[in-house]
């Protein structure tokens, strides 16, 4: 029982980093159609700028400040100069997705050849002051994940949904010609929402590379599927789908770590996509930007 | 030539000879039929294992292996199995694969199914020796071909090259013909080619079993030439590598794509030219930075690569008498080409 709850415990950090991972993710995918491959990759960029300056100054706080400006920059550099060109190319969705795998490719390679293939980790000590919560051990890491990631997430269910901006990338995400036509700078709304998910990407990056004590320029690509799977299970497309998504993933992956080697992890993930992809193509929830046909 | 040179140069023509047999599967599926397949090196590996374990005899053989269906099989019968394994391998996944979903849908399951494989394979020691994977796999047709090293290396690179002229002519079978026609008309309009009967999901699955086969082929071949196959060596990347063959070569294009294999490891080898290449782990991320960007500048200069897919042109039929009779009669009878499905 008390496994049953620490796994809980752990699953709900998972989730945290998952959340914040998938919605970055899907809000990509909902606004321009891009799966991007290259995703996971920016999260390790990131991590490792924050690293880079961590040790510089030893300040976590300022880390996790560049590691969201560096994942918002380096997606809004990425969107601005390789893919949106590349989309006004007449590039269809299969080149899109070779587009973005070349640019993984980029920017995790440059990730090795700047930061080498060692692990790291940040200089807060890891693993002390657990405090109990609500039956669970977290540590103070742990809890500013948690926190930051509800945070976060508020906070984009507040642009969605009350802003001007959110609703013009709701637009955007349903018809970008209708939404353009009406008077919405398309290219703008589009520069914000790479620019938000990159933000989230970095987010996600150093919460990871907090959560996992040490990490390495390969360790964040490992997370590349369970972050598809959120946000497939979600809807892709559908921010609130992959935070729900997330919840799922995150806890259901720990939770099986009591039975089967953890090292499977990724396989439970995938059993979970399988099982939606058979059932229900378009993931369980419609939401923000359900009016986009999902199935063909 | 020195013998190490010859050595060298045996070896790049025994792995041109793979990746040319790999990546004229992979453009079946994808140049020919527009089915993504992001996960193919996953039935090269599956070829490579099957072909390996069927001739290194059992594991209780080799104390420090642990692996399952060992066995004492020749070469060709092994290699056949390598190939049946990576087309059956293909069923079930393109089941599960190729159900009515958006084509990048399709290609991000098969990623992840790549990414699923690896995992699998490197966690389970008792499957096919885990992490560190096989070795001591033994050389094929040793007490045949010539006792030295270069001159066996030579024997070998024709026996590739003897199959990269079968698949060629295998290939041709299936692309210059009647069911060539249906796989193009299924890239192109999925709605128009099943309006015209034809059951593209069982067609996409057919080219997926068809380059299953020859990835596993191909995948018997390297294993046959490495006599070591890890995890680490067949990582989701691996499939882009054929990809970028393909997309540079010209996608839909077998002379293309041949060139292609060519192009793209000639690139790699550059990079240990570079200054600091002494470094592997420089040289290793050069290399996959190399990739990247030959595909970002193909894709942007030549999407339809070295040598293109040529436009087909169907002559119409000399007299239309259907039509005619209702007096509707074509301008210059006979003369005037249809346009057929072409690329884009």
């Amino acid at each position: 029982m008390n496994a049953a709850v620490e796994a809980l415990g752990f699953g709900i950090v998972t989730a945290s980093i998952l959340a914040l991972a998938s919605v970055g993710f899907t809000l990509q995918f909902g606004i321009t159609n891009i799966f991007n491959l290259a995703f996971a990759n920016v999260m390790g960029l990131a991590a490792f700028a924050a690293y880079s300056l961590d040790t510089w100054t030893n300040d976590i706080w300022l880390a996790v400040v560049v590691a969201v400006f560096v994942g918002a920059a380096v997606s809004l550099i990425v969107n601005r100069l390789l893919l949106q060109p590349f989309i006004r190319r007449g590039q269809g969705a299969f080149g899109m997705i070779i587009v973005t795998f070349a640019i993984s490719l980029l920017i995790q390679y440059a990730t090795v050849l700047v930061w080498g293939d060692g692990q790291v980790s940040y200089t807060i000590q890891q693993g002390v002051g657990g405090k109990r919560l609500l039956g669970f051990v977290f540590t103070p890491a742990q809890l500013v994940i948690v926190g930051g990631a509800v945070i976060a997430m508020g906070s984009m269910h507040l642009l969605l949904r009350h802003t001007k901006l959110g609703k013009a990338m709701r637009a955007t995400a349903v018809n970008p010609a209708l939404a353009g036509n009406c008077g919405i700078r398309t290219k703008r709304v589009v520069d914000v929402a790479w620019a938000v998910s990159g933000a989230l990407a970095g987010a996600a990056g150093i919460a990871f590379g907090l959560d996992t004590a040490s990490f390495s320029a390969y360790t964040h690509q490992g997370l590349l599927v369970l972050i598809v799977a959120a946000a497939v299970l979600g809807g892709i497309g559908q921010p609130y789908g992959a935070m729900a998504g997330a919840l799922v993933i995150g806890i259901s992956v720990e939770l099986s770590a009591l039975w089967i080697n953890s090292a499977y992890n990724d396989v439970i993930a995938f059993a979970i996509l399988g099982v939606i992809l058979l059932v229900r193509p378009r993931g369980l929830f419609g939401g923000t930007f359900s009016t986009q046909e999902m199935s063909a | 030539m020195s013998s190490a040179v010859q050595f060298y140069l045996a070896g790049v023509l025994v792995v041109a000879g793979v990746t040319i047999i790999a990546s004229w599967g992979l453009d079946l599926q994808l140049g020919t039929t527009g089915v993504l397949n992001f996960g193919f090196v996953v039935f090269q590996a599956a070829g490579a294992y099957t072909t390996g374990v069927l001739t290194m005899g059992p594991a209780s053989e080799h104390p420090g292996l642990s692996y399952i269906a060992g066995a004492h099989l020749p070469f060709i019968p092994a290699l056949l199995a390598g190939t049946a394994v990576g087309g059956l391998v293909a069923v079930p996944i393109g089941l599960l694969g190729l159900r009515r979903l958006r084509a990048d849908y399709q290609a991000i399951v098969f990623l992840v199914v790549s990414l699923i494989a690896t995992d699998v394979v490197d966690n389970t020691r008792g499957f096919m020796n885990g992490a560190a994977g096989l070795s001591l796999v033994p050389q094929p047709f040793v007490s045949l071909l010539p006792v030295s090293p270069t001159g066996y290396l030579w024997a070998y690179s024709v026996i590739t090259f003897v199959l990269v002229l079968v698949v060629w002519l295998v290939l041709r079978r299936v692309t210059e013909s009647p069911l060539g026609r249906a796989l193009r008309a299924t890239r192109e309009q999925e709605e128009a080619a099943a309006a015209l009967g034809k059951n593209v999901n069982a067609l996409r699955l057919l080219v997926f079993v068809i380059g299953g086969a020859l990835a596993g082929l191909s995948g018997g071949l390297y294993v046959g030439y490495l006599g070591a196959w890890a995890p680490s060596g067949w990582l989701y990347p691996e499939t882009f590598v054929f990809v970028t063959v393909i997309i540079v070569g010209g996608r839909g294009n077998k002379l293309g794509v041949l060139l292609g294999a060519l192009i793209v490891p000639a690139f790699g080898e550059v990079s240990q030219f570079l200054p600091n290449s002494s470094s592997a782990l420089f040289s290793g991320a050069i290399q996959w930075m190399f990739v990247g960007a030959l595909l970002l500048v193909f894709l942007w200069w030549r999407p339809r690569g070295v040598i293109p897919e040529a436009r087909r042109t169907f002559p119409a039929p000399a007299s239309l008498p259907g039509i005619a009779s209702r007096g509707i009669s074509s301008a210059t009878p006979g003369k005037q080409k249809f346009e057929g499905v072409s690329s884009e």
